[in-house]
């Protein structure tokens, strides 16, 4: 796992909210971050990362045995996400995403912040919910192969067949957006 | 040479997911290929910005009102479980007088009583009349048929299986257009 935390301490189990405010510090970024590249929505994201907490409350003892909160954090993200997003908007194709209007020729150079995240945003929305949650995890949050299939419950195969689509898929999302078809 | 075949191979080379043997014979490839050469170069800048532009910070607020609400919530629950503690024995309690305080339904007793009925005659009736509920005529008429066996000397008789009654039966009447038809319709006291 690329990030490998201690769990809580004693006082943290036996319910100090001062302990578990320490924990939601260190873990806090994996789940608020992954929560929104998986939904697009900062809003739904803080939803789901309060509930997350709440979870890991309830089960201080059970992560604590698996030792291992990173993964469980993961985990449990991707499955409320999944919850979430199923009631929401569908994935967009490639093809429906309309074009940057500047037509910019560098995209790391010329886009302003907003821009540049609208663009992450969007291109994370041409990925089916799986695609995306592999690329997420793999790419944007830096697990190996073997962590994200254990984290979304697959095998390593099809983990990587995930990756693969879900990178080229991206790339045509954004030559598409800057014109750069090629 | 068939280049979809490349085209996974090279999405994983991109992210730095094959094994050495694997890159090197996708490198070799790309070498040849211009194609695959431009989908390898796209791959890696979109993954590059992608990367970069998930690692810029997100404001600290956002972080801050997570864990307010997690924190808010759990100093609610205790006293939300106490509450509810409360709430249950409350209820709980009440059930229990309800339950000793409710009036108990007396136990029914039917009555198969028997009474002699003086006379009864077919035919001639109003056919309304015996279309009426089959049960008690055919009681009656039961009724009747006992009493004419066991002549006009003898008490009533009773079913074996029906315990003492201490209220009179109800006894209806009906009359028919023929003087010699009575039809008789005993019930209990409860319209049984």
């Amino acid at each position: 796992m690329a990030q490998t935390m201690d769990g809580p301490d004693a006082r943290t189990r036996a319910g100090d909210l001062t302990g578990f405010e320490a924990v939601m510090r260190q873990h806090e970024r994996l789940v608020l971050v992954t929560a929104l590249r998986l939904l697009g929505n900062i809003e739904d994201a803080k939803d789901v990362s309060q509930e997350v907490f709440l979870r890991l409350y309830r089960n201080l003892g059970k992560v604590e045995a698996e030792k291992n909160y990173p993964a469980w954090l993961y985990r449990v993200t991707v499955n409320l996400c999944h919850d979430v997003g199923r009631k929401r908007r569908p994935s967009v194709a490639v093809e429906d995403v309309p074009e940057l209007v500047s037509g910019a020729a560098d995209p790391q150079q010329t886009l302003t912040g907003a821009e540049r995240q609208r663009v992450l945003q969007m291109s994370l929305r041409a990925l089916s919910e799986k695609e995306r949650a592999a690329l997420v995890l793999r790419d944007l949050e830096g697990l190996s192969t073997e962590e994200v299939a254990r984290a979304l419950g697959s095998s390593e195969a099809t983990v990587r067949s995930q990756i693969s689509k879900a990178r080229v898929k991206m790339r045509d999302f954004v030559e598409r957006y800057f014109r750069r078809r090629v | 040479m068939n280049c979809v075949e490349w085209e996974e191979r090279i999405a994983l080379h991109a992210g730095g997911d094959l094994s050495p043997a694997e890159a090197q014979a996708v490198e070799r490839h790309v070498a040849e290929c211009a194609g695959c050469q431009m989908l390898l170069s796209g791959l890696r800048q979109s993954l590059a910005l992608v990367r970069e532009v998930h690692g810029e910070p997100i404001e600290a607020a956002h972080f801050a009102a997570v864990r307010a609400r997690v924190l808010a919530e759990l100093e609610r629950a205790p006293a939300r479980r106490w509450r509810f503690a409360w709430g249950f024995a409350m209820a709980a309690a009440a059930a229990v007088l309800l339950i000793g305080m409710w009036p108990r339904p007396e136990r029914k007793t039917v009555s198969h009583a028997l009474v002699p009925v003086p006379a009864v005659s077919r035919g001639g009736a109003d056919p309304q009349v015996r279309r009426g509920p089959p049960g008690p005529p055919v009681r009656a008429s039961r009724t009747a048929r006992a009493q004419r066996k066991a002549g006009p000397g003898r008490p009533p008789r009773t079913m074996a299986s029906a315990p003492p009654e201490p209220a009179e039966p109800m006894v209806v009447k009906l009359l028919t257009n023929d003087p010699d038809v009575v039809i008789y319709w005993i019930t209990s006291t409860k319209g049984e």
